[in-house]
Protein backbone atom coordinates (compact mmCIF):
# COMPACT_ATOMS: atom_id res chain seq x y z
CA UNK A 1 0.00 0.00 0.00
CA UNK A 2 2.76 2.32 1.03
CA UNK A 3 4.68 1.55 -2.16
CA UNK A 4 1.26 2.60 -4.07
CA UNK A 5 1.28 5.71 -2.88
CA UNK A 6 4.99 6.58 -3.27
CA UNK A 7 3.74 6.43 -6.79
CA UNK A 8 0.52 7.62 -6.81
CA UNK A 9 1.66 10.75 -5.49
CA UNK A 10 3.88 12.21 -7.84
CA UNK A 11 2.08 10.87 -10.69
CA UNK A 12 -1.48 13.01 -9.80
CA UNK A 13 1.19 16.12 -8.89
CA UNK A 14 2.44 15.64 -12.50
CA UNK A 15 -0.93 15.19 -14.21
CA UNK A 16 -2.46 18.15 -11.99
CA UNK A 17 0.55 20.34 -13.26
CA UNK A 18 0.25 19.56 -16.98
CA UNK A 19 -3.88 19.50 -16.90
CA UNK A 20 -3.08 23.37 -15.64
CA UNK A 21 -0.28 24.40 -18.13
CA UNK A 22 -3.07 23.97 -21.03
CA UNK A 23 -2.32 24.65 -24.60
CA UNK A 24 -2.52 28.24 -26.02
CA UNK A 25 -5.32 28.67 -28.18
CA UNK A 26 -4.13 31.44 -30.60
CA UNK A 27 -6.01 34.27 -31.84
CA UNK A 28 -6.35 35.08 -35.31
CA UNK A 29 -4.99 38.55 -35.04
CA UNK A 30 -1.77 36.75 -33.77
CA UNK A 31 -2.49 33.88 -36.75
CA UNK A 32 -2.47 37.04 -39.20
CA UNK A 33 0.85 38.17 -38.36
CA UNK A 34 2.85 34.96 -36.94
CA UNK A 35 3.89 33.96 -40.60
CA UNK A 36 5.92 37.16 -41.29
CA UNK A 37 9.20 37.15 -41.06
CA UNK A 38 9.99 40.58 -40.81
CA UNK A 39 7.77 40.83 -36.94
CA UNK A 40 7.99 39.14 -33.70
CA UNK A 41 4.82 38.33 -33.03
CA UNK A 42 3.34 37.54 -29.21
CA UNK A 43 0.44 36.26 -27.42
CA UNK A 44 -0.35 37.07 -23.83
CA UNK A 45 -3.57 35.03 -22.86
CA UNK A 46 -5.46 35.97 -19.37
CA UNK A 47 -2.59 39.05 -18.86
CA UNK A 48 -3.84 39.99 -15.66
CA UNK A 49 -5.62 43.65 -15.03
CA UNK A 50 -6.43 43.26 -11.56
CA UNK A 51 -7.69 40.79 -9.07
CA UNK A 52 -10.56 39.51 -11.06
CA UNK A 53 -9.80 40.80 -14.60
CA UNK A 54 -7.97 39.87 -17.14
CA UNK A 55 -7.70 40.45 -20.94
CA UNK A 56 -5.59 39.38 -23.59
CA UNK A 57 -2.89 41.37 -25.57
CA UNK A 58 -1.49 40.70 -28.71
CA UNK A 59 1.87 42.25 -29.78
CA UNK A 60 3.92 43.07 -33.02
CA UNK A 61 7.07 44.01 -32.71
CA UNK A 62 9.09 45.43 -36.07
CA UNK A 63 12.52 43.90 -36.75
CA UNK A 64 14.10 46.96 -38.85
CA UNK A 65 12.91 50.37 -39.58
CA UNK A 66 11.09 48.91 -43.19
CA UNK A 67 9.01 46.50 -41.23
CA UNK A 68 8.03 49.43 -38.75
CA UNK A 69 7.21 51.38 -41.71
CA UNK A 70 5.10 49.05 -43.42
CA UNK A 71 3.25 48.48 -40.18
CA UNK A 72 2.65 52.21 -39.78
CA UNK A 73 1.40 51.80 -42.79
CA UNK A 74 -0.68 49.04 -42.68
CA UNK A 75 -2.47 50.30 -39.45
CA UNK A 76 -2.99 54.07 -40.80
CA UNK A 77 -0.25 55.52 -38.03
CA UNK A 78 0.59 58.86 -38.64
CA UNK A 79 2.38 60.71 -36.55
CA UNK A 80 6.12 59.95 -36.01
CA UNK A 81 7.11 59.95 -32.28
CA UNK A 82 5.85 59.33 -28.73
CA UNK A 83 2.59 56.87 -28.64
CA UNK A 84 -0.41 56.47 -31.03
CA UNK A 85 -3.68 54.91 -29.64
CA UNK A 86 -6.70 54.23 -31.01
CA UNK A 87 -10.07 51.70 -30.43
CA UNK A 88 -9.95 49.29 -33.53
CA UNK A 89 -12.43 46.87 -34.86
CA UNK A 90 -11.85 43.51 -33.99
CA UNK A 91 -11.74 41.72 -36.63
CA UNK A 92 -9.95 44.51 -38.86
CA UNK A 93 -7.64 46.53 -35.60
CA UNK A 94 -6.87 48.87 -38.14
CA UNK A 95 -10.27 50.57 -38.47
CA UNK A 96 -11.02 53.08 -35.88
CA UNK A 97 -14.32 52.49 -33.87
CA UNK A 98 -15.90 54.56 -31.16
CA UNK A 99 -14.80 53.87 -27.65
CA UNK A 100 -18.51 52.41 -26.54
CA UNK A 101 -17.87 49.81 -29.52
CA UNK A 102 -17.60 46.17 -27.93
CA UNK A 103 -15.52 43.84 -28.57
CA UNK A 104 -12.67 45.85 -29.61
CA UNK A 105 -8.84 46.10 -29.69
CA UNK A 106 -7.15 48.65 -27.67
CA UNK A 107 -4.21 49.43 -29.70
CA UNK A 108 -1.15 51.76 -28.63
CA UNK A 109 1.96 51.73 -30.64
CA UNK A 110 5.01 53.06 -29.47
CA UNK A 111 7.30 54.47 -32.08
CA UNK A 112 10.52 54.25 -29.97
CA UNK A 113 10.42 50.87 -29.98
CA UNK A 114 8.20 49.72 -33.10
CA UNK A 115 5.96 48.49 -30.93
CA UNK A 116 2.48 47.69 -31.00
CA UNK A 117 -0.03 46.19 -28.41
CA UNK A 118 -3.18 45.57 -29.03
CA UNK A 119 -5.57 44.99 -25.93
CA UNK A 120 -8.83 42.76 -26.62
CA UNK A 121 -11.73 44.84 -24.73
CA UNK A 122 -15.37 42.41 -24.42
CA UNK A 123 -16.46 44.36 -21.02
CA UNK A 124 -16.67 47.32 -19.67
CA UNK A 125 -14.95 46.10 -16.60
CA UNK A 126 -11.89 45.40 -18.85
CA UNK A 127 -12.21 49.05 -20.24
CA UNK A 128 -12.03 50.31 -16.47
CA UNK A 129 -8.78 48.11 -15.62
CA UNK A 130 -7.29 48.87 -18.06
CA UNK A 131 -7.44 52.62 -17.11
CA UNK A 132 -7.05 51.33 -13.44
CA UNK A 133 -3.94 49.73 -14.14
CA UNK A 134 -2.50 52.39 -16.30
CA UNK A 135 -3.81 54.95 -13.38
CA UNK A 136 -2.14 52.51 -10.69
CA UNK A 137 1.35 51.91 -12.48
CA UNK A 138 1.71 55.86 -12.70
CA UNK A 139 0.70 56.18 -9.05
CA UNK A 140 3.21 53.27 -8.13
CA UNK A 141 5.70 55.29 -9.68
CA UNK A 142 5.62 58.64 -8.35
CA UNK B 1 -7.70 -23.73 -16.80
CA UNK B 2 -4.91 -24.79 -15.23
CA UNK B 3 -1.01 -23.82 -15.56
CA UNK B 4 1.10 -26.49 -16.00
CA UNK B 5 4.46 -25.50 -14.46
CA UNK B 6 7.04 -26.52 -16.84
CA UNK B 7 10.46 -27.91 -15.28
CA UNK B 8 12.31 -24.77 -16.32
CA UNK B 9 9.81 -22.68 -14.63
CA UNK B 10 10.35 -25.13 -11.18
CA UNK B 11 13.96 -25.35 -11.81
CA UNK B 12 14.12 -21.09 -11.75
CA UNK B 13 11.94 -20.89 -8.77
CA UNK B 14 13.87 -23.22 -6.92
CA UNK B 15 16.89 -21.15 -7.63
CA UNK B 16 15.48 -18.24 -6.98
CA UNK B 17 13.95 -19.51 -3.65
CA UNK B 18 17.42 -21.05 -2.60
CA UNK B 19 19.43 -18.27 -3.27
CA UNK B 20 17.31 -15.85 -1.25
CA UNK B 21 17.36 -18.50 1.56
CA UNK B 22 21.37 -18.23 1.33
CA UNK B 23 21.48 -14.55 1.05
CA UNK B 24 19.34 -14.25 4.10
CA UNK B 25 21.44 -16.73 5.98
CA UNK B 26 24.48 -15.56 5.19
CA UNK B 27 25.06 -12.13 3.96
CA UNK B 28 22.10 -10.35 6.36
CA UNK B 29 23.04 -7.39 6.44
CA UNK B 30 24.00 -6.93 2.97
CA UNK B 31 20.95 -7.07 2.62
CA UNK B 32 19.31 -5.04 4.78
CA UNK B 33 21.87 -2.47 3.31
CA UNK B 34 20.63 -3.19 -0.10
CA UNK B 35 16.91 -2.69 1.35
CA UNK B 36 17.61 0.76 3.17
CA UNK B 37 19.50 1.96 -0.12
CA UNK B 38 16.39 1.02 -2.32
CA UNK B 39 14.32 2.46 -0.07
CA UNK B 40 16.14 5.87 0.05
CA UNK B 41 16.73 6.39 -3.31
CA UNK B 42 12.95 5.82 -3.68
CA UNK B 43 12.00 8.34 -1.14
CA UNK B 44 14.39 11.10 -2.48
CA UNK B 45 13.01 10.19 -5.83
CA UNK B 46 9.22 10.50 -4.84
CA UNK B 47 10.58 13.92 -3.14
CA UNK B 48 12.17 15.33 -6.06
CA UNK B 49 9.16 15.07 -8.35
CA UNK B 50 6.35 15.78 -5.44
CA UNK B 51 8.05 19.49 -4.94
CA UNK B 52 9.01 19.87 -8.67
CA UNK B 53 5.09 19.46 -9.18
CA UNK B 54 4.39 21.73 -6.02
CA UNK B 55 7.05 24.28 -7.61
CA UNK B 56 6.03 24.45 -10.95
CA UNK B 57 2.00 24.38 -9.94
CA UNK B 58 2.91 27.42 -7.63
CA UNK B 59 4.79 29.31 -10.44
CA UNK B 60 2.00 28.67 -12.61
CA UNK B 61 -0.68 30.12 -10.17
CA UNK B 62 1.32 33.16 -9.26
CA UNK B 63 1.97 34.88 -12.46
CA UNK B 64 0.13 37.98 -14.13
CA UNK B 65 -0.88 36.18 -17.15
CA UNK B 66 -2.02 32.38 -18.10
CA UNK B 67 -0.61 31.69 -21.48
CA UNK B 68 2.17 32.96 -23.71
CA UNK B 69 2.61 32.65 -27.25
CA UNK B 70 5.44 33.72 -29.92
CA UNK B 71 6.58 33.20 -33.38
CA UNK B 72 10.16 32.93 -32.31
CA UNK B 73 11.64 30.77 -29.90
CA UNK B 74 14.15 31.84 -27.29
CA UNK B 75 12.05 34.57 -26.00
CA UNK B 76 11.27 34.12 -22.10
CA UNK B 77 7.38 34.08 -21.45
CA UNK B 78 7.46 36.79 -18.81
CA UNK B 79 9.18 39.50 -21.32
CA UNK B 80 6.21 39.44 -23.21
CA UNK B 81 3.63 40.38 -19.96
CA UNK B 82 6.33 43.21 -19.41
CA UNK B 83 5.92 44.29 -22.60
CA UNK B 84 2.54 44.52 -22.50
CA UNK B 85 2.59 46.26 -18.77
CA UNK B 86 5.24 48.61 -19.75
CA UNK B 87 3.29 49.68 -23.01
CA UNK B 88 0.44 51.12 -20.63
CA UNK B 89 2.57 52.73 -18.45
CA UNK B 90 4.45 54.37 -21.38
CA UNK B 91 0.80 56.14 -22.74
CA UNK B 92 0.04 57.78 -19.42
CA UNK B 93 3.52 59.55 -19.52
Amino acid sequence: MKRILHILLPVVCCLLTFACSRDVEEMPLYQKYAMRNDLTVAQVTGFQLNDSVKTDVVILVADDSTAWAGLKEEFDIRTAEGITSWMGDIDEPANRVKRSVRPAWRAMAVHADRTIAFYRIDTEAQRQALMDYQMRTIENKQ
Amino acid sequence: MEHKITFEELWEHEERQGLQQRLRQDYPSWLRRRRQRRTALASIAVLVVTGFSIFNFQFSTHRKYDNVACNRSGIAEGHWATVAAEILTKEMI
